[in-house]
């Protein structure tokens, strides 16, 4: 069967097609044809790998267009994910910068990271006599998002960043802001959530690419909503991002229990925005809003009840 | 084939994508399947009130799927954002989350069980494809049609918990039973960016610009989706992102609904193809 394999050489992109033999491989992980490949065929084959156990995070690559870390990844299983395909295609990361081959540059996602101060900036009550503990409860609540080995699955498949990198970073950014700001250790979590801001926490489009791809189940869509709906409470909320959010849970309690889009238009952006009046009349003119129901909309049988049941729900988490 | 089910429109099949309302309701009897319509059906929270507010969310899709419980239906929706939030609310209840809730819940009078199984349309379709099939009535034979999933059809896969995220075949397997012809659809799997459409409008754009294009590089006669916000994004922002990217490709794109009911002959009219803004007339 055949691997055929995206390379860059520093100057010219091109792909190389090597074949192996399936039996050969059946028992190997996809690393392990990489190595294969490397140790038996091409010596000038490039790709980053080292701890062979999915902790180092250095062998994430694209199998098919959709990322994975090649040492977590029986070829038994991709068998099995694409219908026992003939050939594979293994490219670098997406939305990386390309070094060599499979190698690529983690220097500006690095510089991301430090935006949002990665580590603990403790309490004033703690010192270095008596240390900085927590109980396991508090350990308990950050502990899946210390599992990120910083792969670069999520952001190679996050579809807001192949779009655009300039207002936003990668996903795994976010789980880090919201892993620290939510550290019972942490003096301030608007030391890690600010910047999340300022850096396209509200730009995230929802793909869930990045939940779906993390192979150690994180999801940083969820940190990203945790992180919203944090700054929310903490009064950040001005902007574009915060009005659109909030124009929903609007609907779904305050008014009529569903949503209406002509008011989701105004409450976001107010009539000043020309491309969101041009969807309203769009939407009037084909037919499809009544422009009365901007002014409220049907309310839901049973809308009290929900409201009742909300109420108690909020506070109980007051409690 | 499951027959009966209590039907979860979503709100945006009330008004901005009506037509997908009239399409599952016109296809319906002709597959032999009732929809029960559930009475006081909130807002799923589309993805964004969990971002205000995670516990409140939470608490109305529980409402949402004890309201279907009390009619003793599997619950169904054709809305690929309502079926992930009502899925992932399905999944917290049933792991630890009922005990709580339900005592939230108790202030109306209701109580989640846990009985009511939700699914879509795409999912229903595609386990009965050869039934599907034996009732199609004009076949779509020279229709060529760009399948586009919508993220929130297949993932995350661990939540959905129905097909492959990265090789999902259920919207093939319907489209070829209504006798269409796929064609190859470099962005069948990609996001339309309707969720960040206001916030992040410039990336969106050229989200939504690339995907109308790779389905004219396609030969598409149609972009085909089962989410009727992908439908809306694609439809109705398809000039204004056609206009940002400089693009003159313009391809109709229609709900999954519609196309079926293209296959069982119903009329245009009945299915709404009238509401579709780029003109979707030319594929009845």
């Amino acid at each position: 069967m055949k691997f055929i394999i995206d390379r860059f050489d520093g100057k010219k992109s091109y792909e190389q097609t090597y074949t192996v033999e399936k039996k050969d491989i059946e028992a190997l992980t996809l690393l392990g044809v990489l190595l294969l490949i490397k140790q038996k065929q091409d010596v000038t084959l490039n790709f980053t790998a080292s701890c062979r156990c999915a902790i180092c995070g250095a062998c994430g690559v694209r199998v098919n267009g959709h990322a994975y870390i090649a040492c977590d990844s029986k070829m038994t299983e991709l068998f099995e994910e694409y219908g026992e395909a003939d050939a594979f295609r293994i490219s670098p990361l997406a939305n990386f910068k390309v070094i060599s081959d499979l190698v690529v540059d983690w220097e500006p996602a690095m510089e991301n990271l430090r935006k949002i101060k990665p580590a603990l900036v403790a309490k004033a009550e703690f010192s270095e006599k008596e240390g900085c503990r927590q109980n396991q409860e508090e350990f308990d609540r950050i502990i899946k998002q210390w599992d990120c080995i910083l792969c670069g699955c999520c952001a190679s498949e996050c579809n807001k960043l192949t779009a655009d990198h300039a207002d936003y970073m990668e996903p795994f950014v976010f789980t880090h802001a919201w892993r620290a700001a939510n550290d019972s250790r942490s003096k301030d979590p608007m030391i890690h959530a600010k910047p999340a801001v300022t850096n396209g926490l509200w730009n995230c489009v929802h793909c869930q690419e990045c939940a779906n791809r993390c192979p150690k189940g994180i999801s940083s869509a969820d940190d990203i909503a945790g992180l919203r709906a944090m700054v929310l409470k903490k009064g950040l909320n001005s902007g574009v991002g915060p009005a659109h959010a909030k124009s929903f849970y609007t609907d779904l309690v305050e008014d009529s229990g569903r949503l209406n889009e002509i008011r989701l238009a105004l409450r976001t952006e107010g009539v000043s925005t020309a491309l969101r009046a041009g969807t309203a009349i769009t939407l009037m003119r084909a037919g499809k809003m009544n422009p009365l129901e901007v002014f409220g909309g049907h309310t839901i049988e049973g809308h009290k009840d929900l409201v009742k049941m909300i109420e108690a729900a909020k506070a109980a988490t007051k409690e | 084939m499951q027959k009966e089910f209590a039907f979860f429109p979503g709100c945006v099949l009330t008004q901005a994508a009506i037509e997908a309302k009239m399409a599952i309701e016109a296809i319906a009897p002709i597959l032999g399947i009732t929809l029960k319509e559930i009475t006081g059906w909130s807002c799923c929270g589309a993805s964004q009130a969990q971002d205000v507010d995670p516990l409140a969310t939470l608490v109305a899709n529980a409402r949402n799927l004890a309201l279907a419980e009390k009619m003793n239906l599997p619950l169904l929706t054709t809305c690929s954002t309502c079926l992930l939030m009502l899925t992932r609310a399905k999944t917290q209840l049933d792991n630890g989350q009922k005990e709580r809730i339900n005592t939230f819940l108790a202030k109306g009078n209701m109580d989640y069980k846990g009985t009511s199984e939700v699914t879509s349309l795409l999912w229903l379709l595609a386990q009965n494809a050869e039934e599907i099939k034996a009732k199609v009535k004009k076949p779509l034979s020279n229709l060529k049609v760009a399948v586009f999933y919508g993220c929130h059809s297949v993932r995350p896969q661990k939540d959905l918990n129905f097909e492959s995220s990265v090789n999902p075949t259920s919207f093939e397997t319907v489209v070829k039973a209504l006798g269409a012809q796929v064609v190859p659809f470099e962005k069948r799997l990609d996001c339309c960016g309707f969720h960040a459409v206001y916030p992040a409008e410039k990336s969106v754009m050229k989200m939504t610009s690339g995907i109308v294009n790779s389905a004219a590089e396609s030969k598409a006669d149609c972009v085909v989706t089962p989410c009727p916000l992908c439908q809306m994004q694609l439809d109705i922002y398809q000039d204004d992102a056609q206009a940002t990217t400089k693009s003159k490709a313009r391809v109709p794109v229609i709900h999954l609904s519609q196309l079926v009911g293209l296959a069982l002959g119903i009329d245009a009219k009945k299915l709404g193809l009238d509401y579709n803004v780029i003109d979707a007339s030319k594929l009845a």
